[in-house]
């Protein structure tokens, strides 16, 4: 029987990770010294590790997070992810309801027109999803109803944020809502389209154009994270 | 030791650096487990979201990296749980027609390589991914998944052995030889 044959292949896998304490290593060096064929296992094993590391050193992006770049891909996965986008709004609403007090939640579910009072300091950011105009122009009237319920000296800040459907609030050949939007950002309201979701209707053709007053630069979600990170408050439409 | 004292920041800072140096890693992680780069970012964002969510969980920063990849595991057992599929290799064909690898002369090799990873099964493939991409302990991957070293040994020998199959085009050393010459060395 040959020396090699004792090594298990756990033990070469535990070799090549650096798993072995250092007497162990010496050991099966040595072994593989005198045994072609259990050198050659152990080549052939590096040799899959390191095209596995290989594959994976350039992976496509989608958009990031908190570098800014933005790298295009395909339609893979397009209708999961847009699935599961609504999955995680969802929860993000969901665990913000339930992280939020009464009192830091304007309006609590604010397509139920709920009408408690914000506190002053406080800055919001409005998640619109819906393409509804309904939707929209609740948003809207949201981020009024913020910037007026503001302490006098204590500016409140507030962000809508559109994706999905929603971003039609923004597109600025499919808005009902310019005019409002332009009044709102004259009031220091910023409109932030989804990247991620632009990306997605451009890549089914749609050309995207937005009213001036929007900016993109992350995805919704992306944008959310930032401002709750920042301590704002999150209200989904 | 709390994080936050440890390096006299405060607990938001302290975070805020550990998702911006983790996010590459996450996301590359995500992607090799998925091979589809929209449900990875989106997997890497709902872990992030859980992490900001849990900061407060986290005591130990020597732990952070493990504890944020092991929120991502999470994050895919629940999705393939709610969608109740798998990720087969099939999927895994469209995503070499949208990821045109131009950066590589060896664009072949690397989608070999990749469709290769993706036909293993998943926790196999989490294992050999956590080892070999981002060089985890064992101990570390059986933290990150919830198992025992022991798995994650048996784990990473099988995925290994497959993929020696499918790019080395070698069969299993086990299958070459009689069984009772497989010894392990105590």
């Amino acid at each position: 029987m040959n020396k090699d044959d004792k090594i298990s292949e756990e033990q070469l896998n535990a070799f090549l990770d650096g798993e072995l304490e250092s007497e162990e290593r010496s050991c099966l060096f040595n072994e593989a010294e005198l045994s072609d064929d259990l050198d050659q296992r152990l080549c052939q094993q590096r040799k899959l590790k390191e095209l596995v590391k290989h594959a994976y050193r350039d992976v496509p992006q989608p958009n990031r997070l908190l570098s800014g770049r933005r790298t295009r891909t395909g339609l893979v996965g397009l209708a999961m992810a847009a699935c599961l986008l609504l999955v995680v709004g969802f929860t993000t609403g969901m665990f913000m309801r339930g992280h939020l007090e009464p009192a830091q939640y304007p309006g609590g579910n604010a397509t139920a027109g709920n009408t408690q009072a914000v506190t002053a300091m406080e800055n919001y950011i409005l998640h619109v999803i819906s393409g509804e105009p309904e939707q929209m122009g609740l948003a809207l009237q949201k981020a009024e109803e913020l910037l007026s319920t503001a302490e006098p000296g204590y500016p409140r800040q507030v962000e809508v944020v559109a994706n999905e459907q929603g971003l039609d609030l923004l597109r600025s050949d499919v808005t009902p809502f310019s005019k409002e939007i332009r009044a709102l950002a004259n009031e220091n309201v910023i409109f932030y389209a989804c990247s991620k979701a632009i990306q997605r209707l451009e890549e089914k053709g749609v050309e995207v154009q937005l009213v001036p007053e929007a900016i993109t630069r992350y995805s919704a979600l992306d944008r959310v994270v930032i401002r709750m990170k920042d301590g704002w408050q999150y209200i989904k439409i | 030791m709390a994080y936050k004292n440890l390096f006299g920041i405060s607990q938001r800072r302290a975070f805020r650096r550990l998702v911006t140096n983790n996010r590459e890693r996450l996301y590359r992680m995500a992607y090799a487990w998925t091979s589809d780069p929209h449900l990875a970012d989106d997997l890497v964002q709902q872990t992030l979201l859980k992490a900001l969510k849990n900061q407060k969980q986290l005591r130990d920063f020597a732990a952070a990296e493990g504890w944020l990849f092991r929120i991502l595991a999470n994050c895919l057992t629940d999705y393939r749980r709610a969608k109740r599929e798998l990720l087969s290799a099939d999927d895994l064909e469209i995503v070499d027609r949208v990821t045109p690898e131009h950066q590589f002369n060896d664009e072949q090799l690397v989608r070999r390589v990749r469709r290769a990873v993706q036909r293993l099964p998943i926790n196999h493939r989490q294992v050999v991914t956590l080892v070999d991409l981002e060089e985890f302990s064992y101990a570390s991957v059986a933290q990150i998944l919830g198992i025992p070293v022991g798995t994650v040994m048996s784990r990473l020998c099988r995925g290994r052995r497959a993929l020696r199959e499918h790019l080395l085009e070698m069969k299993p050393r086990e299958s070459s030889r009689p069984a009772t010459n497989i010894k392990r060395v105590k």
